[in-house]
């Protein structure tokens, strides 16, 4: 107790209180137990919860209530991209706003010319439940892993077989379910089944960070937009969602009220909120300066566990893939189903706008991918 | 992965964490969503999955009509 309060400048309300419940005494060198310890983490977060409670003075529709309606959507299916034999478990859209990459659960990477629907490349890992992949910003390179605990990079190159040049860069303790790379070719973000997250250098294979907090598998990361490009967000089957410094490894926030797992982070486009997808069937908008909930997207009607979510371009619509076939799309600030996508004949499990939100590409569990715009 | 912290240190490192986070400075929910309002009013002309296109001509997976591209 006395330790780490010191260490940390000491004197604020915080450390008054918690030092308060210690009773006095011990605390010049005795090293604080694990009892004293979780006594601390416990007192805290209530005394968090109480500030964030207070914050409460409106809620998202209520100040929405003047806008416009959203009307006169014309979003349809435009290309079915088809070539897995399995459940399409995850996607990624290239810079170029034109091709996708695409991962399965019989093993197959698949790279599309989402224009053409033509198969570009098509690699078969030595895995089953290729969990996640994706882009690498130039284009040119794919990541990808899933129940072989590895992340593997490949160069993309129309000379040879890609398989030839893949490069594994690093090793989780269990699977790897979501991956990305953090605006340069040369690093990969990777989120695991061992509650952790790491940072690797592709080149050398080595862990530059590694990200301790989640006590159950992370299932989605996201990249902060614009100008905190050193901001992550990581959604958990402990049903919170961490923001982490990635610099320095340690989280500045978190997130909690979902019932159940949490499968999908999204940062909103303004860099200022998160959207949270969740088995409890329910989506969720987290603001990072109030730093709590401020708006929650559910019906009565709607009883099955959401994978995958994304924002169109302003933030005004979420979309929503859910185990019941459907996409659902979220008025933002009205707080109100806008809309759904009906197409897919199985799971949606995977869902993302294109870099310049003209189209969006679901991937399902009826081995298909479709486009939308 | 390399070596995980014991839980003690995980522990002390989550106090710190919560003590930094505690005394953060919070804006009421009002605030925060008109900012988010704001944003959204003032990319929603580019947010081409809510006002469409211009002409469909622009609309770059309109359908395929390709068919004097192969040329």
């Amino acid at each position: 107790m006395a330790s780490s309060a010191g260490a940390h400048g000491g004197g604020d309300n915080a450390n008054a209180n918690t030092t308060g419940t210690t009773g006095g005494g011990v605390q010049q060198t005795e090293e604080p137990t694990i009892e004293d310890l979780q006594r601390d983490i416990e007192h805290l977060k209530r005394k968090i919860a109480e500030e964030r409670a207070k914050l409460c003075d409106k809620t998202t529709a209520q100040v929405s209530d003047a806008l416009e309606p959203i009307q006169g959507l014309n979003i349809k299916v435009r290309r079915s991209l088809k070539g897995h034999n399995a459940k399409v478990l995850c996607l990624d859209w290239c810079s170029d706003k034109r091709h996708l990459v695409s991962s399965s659960q019989d093993g197959k990477l698949i790279v599309w010319d989402a224009f053409t629907t033509n198969k570009e490349h098509a690699v078969t890992m030595p895995t089953t439940w290729v969990m996640a992949c994706a882009y690498g910003p130039s284009g040119n390179v794919v990541a990808c892993g899933g129940l072989d605990n590895k992340v593997t990079v490949y160069p993309l190159t129309l000379d040879e077989d890609v398989a030839t040049k893949k490069k594994t860069v690093g090793t989780h303790t269990s699977y790897m379910s979501c991956c990305l790379f953090p605006g340069s070719d040369n690093q990969v973000l990777t989120g695991s089944g061992d509650a952790t997250c790491a940072l690797w250098d592709v080149e050398s294979g080595q862990v530059l960070q590694s990200f301790h907090g989640h006590s159950a598998d992370v299932m989605s990361v996201d990249l902060a937009p614009g100008p905190n490009p050193n901001t992550f967000v990581s959604g958990s089957c402990d049903k919170m969602a961490f923001v982490w410094d990635m610099r320095t490894g340690n989280y500045v926030q978190y997130f909690e009220g979902h019932e159940s797992d949490i499968n999908a982070v999204k940062f909103h486009p303004s860099g200022d909120a998160i959207g949270t997808g969740s088995d409890d069937a329910s989506c969720r908008l987290f603001d990072l300066r109030a730093d709590r909930e401020v708006a929650k997207y559910t019906k009565e009607s709607i009883l099955f566990g959401v994978n995958a979510i994304d924002f169109s371009t302003s933030g005004r619509i979420l979309f929503a893939g859910y185990n019941d076939y459907a996409v659902n799309m979220w008025d933002t600030l009205k707080t109100h189903r806008i809309a759904m996508l009906y197409g897919h004949e199985n799971r949606v499990s995977s869902l993302k706008c294109s870099p310049d939100g003209t189209a969006i590409a679901t991937g399902s569990w009826d081995y298909s991918l479709k486009i939308w715009a | 992965m390399e070596s995980t912290p014991s839980v003690v240190q995980q522990q002390r490192m989550e106090v710190d964490q919560l003590r930094r986070e505690a005394t953060m400075k919070r804006i009421p929910v009002s605030q925060a969503v008109e900012d988010i309002k704001r944003y959204a009013m003032d990319h929603m002309m580019q947010d081409h999955l809510i006002v469409g296109f211009a002409s469909e001509k622009a609309n770059p997976f309109r359908e395929k009509t390709w068919s004097c591209e192969v040329l």
